[in-house]
């Protein structure tokens, strides 16, 4: 039995394909960006060693990389601090909905399913100043004065893709609790029905405090999303107007490929790297402890 | 993420769980409660419908006072136009094709890898798997720009590979985290026997692990396909020839042929969207599975 299960050669050939892809794709692409972002490298012409030269220009200079961080931080707040209790409050309400449980449930998810490139083209074309979805409701409502060009807007551009966001990562979030809530075993529920519980105290007294590892896991995952976040925003205003709506990935992407500072666009490349990293071990740390006094 | 998450449980839901005993409101609260769930649900669906309204309309519909149009007559053109012009039909096949390819792919490395990860015993065990799950920290976007080159260099830009080796790298965490959640739960004494009768490992998946497995490849399956339908930035970044785009792309097309033929843009991205409704509606327990075994049991 041991013999055969700890059989090197057959380990080998179940991890060695799987494995070799993984740093073929992620961990050597790391170092090769490395590498680069200790150039000067235009992405085509020869090009020289300059050191630590991008990532000092990055920390002295470069005040679009300080704004793209700000607006990770301001996604992730939003997340954590809009998205997230709205969606335990849905996930525990759901609870009495009934026959209507699963088909409120399948509505709820939608929007998360489709491709992200369907939603922003969807919403960018709400936000349209002239036939977009908003500014006619406005109308509607004798609220014209409110009209915008929403995402033509420094303020309201950042404001409308921490929402859209929201809107389309909605679904996760709260399947994600719902299914937390559902785990929770039925005779806690009946005790304390039976020793007189408000729904109200059995959702905040019970359900609350057996929901926080689960909520531990996902305030990770979000605020990792919120550094992550690409393609919603490159799709929508690519970073535009004037680099209000810049995230890092879009930052680096536009330096690279737009601006031609490709070296310039590694740097930032694994800073990126290096910050979700940093703030998953931050996150993990600190909340281990929070629970613990549970 | 940490690498020590505790192994999720697949739960099969019963119906006992789904009900919450004594839970029913009355008067007031309930109506309060009714139109809030209302309102959250038009907030989530109202701009699908929206899109689904306006892929009916003529172009020149779209302006105006009202926010839904009944579409009079419906212009179905607008399907049909952008079927022909969006190149839907080679688009969709590029997808559907680097889709199944990524798929099949993921399959087979997470439970070969999860096979090796949960079942046998080996030294650098913990390592490989807290290198595998920081795979799902790192953002894919950080290796836009040194995959390019390096595509670039070894001449795959512009090739299928270019997307799916990608697609299952970053696929491969949450599939492996899920098969081998899903394999702790099968009993260790089944192996035991097999291996009595003079099964080797091979045989072992082939003929014990895998049938029970189906429910958890379903999963990964459906997950996969979702993730590499809907992927955009490296479709654009590592592909630019024509004959080789994927799905998203159509609406490119359309807006540069069409820039104002709003109802047929509106028709490509319902068109864009139909088969992974179609897919959540036919795979929701599948997917809700998948989705919650990472992150609940943390």
């Amino acid at each position: 039995m041991h013999k055969i299960m700890s059989d090197r050669r057959t380990i080998f050939f179940l991890i060695a394909p799987g494995m070799l892809l993984f740093a073929m794709m992620i961990f050597i692409p790391i170092l090769v960006s490395f590498y680069y972002s200790l150039t000067n490298w235009d992405g085509v012409g020869g090009y020289e060693f300059i050191g630590f030269g991008n990532y000092k220009e990055i920390f002295s200079h470069d005040s679009v990389f300080g704004y793209s961080l700000l607006n990770s931080v301001l996604l992730g707040l939003g997340l954590v601090l809009i998205q997230h209790p709205f969606s335990i409050i849905i996930a525990m309400l759901i609870q009495y909905c009934g026959r209507w449980e699963k088909f409120l449930q399948v509505c709820i998810f939608i929007p998360a399913i489709i491709s992200t490139f369907v939603t922003t083209k969807l919403w960018s074309s709400i936000f349209d100043t002239q036939f977009g979805l908003l500014n006619q409701v406005l109308d509607i409502l004798r609220l014209s004065d409110w009209k915008q060009d929403w995402l033509g807007d420094s303020t309201w551009a950042i404001i409308c893709i921490i929402f859209v966001c929201m809107w389309q990562g909605f679904g996760y979030a709260f399947l994600l609790y719902y299914a937390g809530i559902k785990g929770v075993p039925k005779d806690l529920y009946e005790a304390a029905m039976l020793d007189g519980a408000s729904p109200i105290q059995l959702n905040t007294r019970i359900v609350l405090p057996l929901l926080a590892p689960v909520l531990r896991v996902n305030i990770v995952l979000a605020v990792v999303a919120a550094f992550k976040q690409m393609e919603t925003v490159y799709l929508l205003t690519s970073g535009g107007p004037a680099n209000s709506t810049q995230f890092l990935s879009t930052y680096l992407y536009s330096k690279a490929f737009r601006e031609s500072v490709y070296g310039y666009g590694n740097a930032i490349s694994v800073l990126l790297v290096v910050i979700c990293l940093i703030v998953t071990v931050i996150l993990n740390r600190s909340m281990r402890r929070e629970v613990g006094e549970y | 993420m940490n690498t020590k998450m505790a192994v999720p449980m697949i739960r099969k839901e019963s119906k006992r769980e789904n009900a919450v005993p004594g839970m029913k409101l009355s008067g007031v609260v309930r109506v309060i409660f009714v139109v809030f769930m209302l309102l959250l649900v038009a907030v989530e669906l109202f701009p699908l419908v929206w899109l689904f309204d306006f892929s009916l309309l003529k172009s020149g519909d779209f302006f105006g006072s009202d926010i839904l149009k009944w579409p009079n007559p419906a212009k179905w053109d607008n399907y049909s136009n952008a079927f022909k012009n969006a190149h839907i039909p080679l688009l969709f096949w590029n997808s559907l094709f680097v889709c199944t390819i990524s798929i099949v792919l993921i399959v087979i490395f997470s439970v070969a890898m999860g096979y090796a990860l949960t079942r046998m015993q080996w030294k650098l065990r913990k390592p490989v798997l807290a290198l595998i799950m920081a795979g799902m920290i790192i953002p894919i976007y950080s290796t836009l720009l040194p995959n390019f080159i390096v595509f670039n260099e070894i001449g795959m830009l512009n090739t299928y590979l270019a997307l799916i080796l990608p697609y299952v790298a970053f696929q491969i965490p949450i599939s492996m985290y899920i098969v081998s959640g899903f394999m702790e739960t099968i009993p260790k004494a089944l192996e035991e026997a097999a291996i009595m009768d003079g099964m080797n490992v091979p045989g072992l998946i082939f003929r014990i692990i895998l049938p029970i497995l189906k429910p958890a490849i379903a999963t990964i399956a459906v997950l996969s396909f979702l993730s590499c339908w809907n992927e955009f930035i490296m479709a654009v970044t590592y592909i630019d020839k024509s004959s080789l785009r994927t799905l998203p792309f159509a609406v490119v097309y359309f807006m540069g042929q069409y820039s104002s033929n709003y109802g047929a843009q509106f028709a490509v991205l319902a068109m864009i969207s139909i088969p992974s409704i179609l897919i959540y509606l036919l795979f929701t327990d599948q997917i809700n599975r998948g989705i919650t075994a990472g992150a609940v049991k943390g």
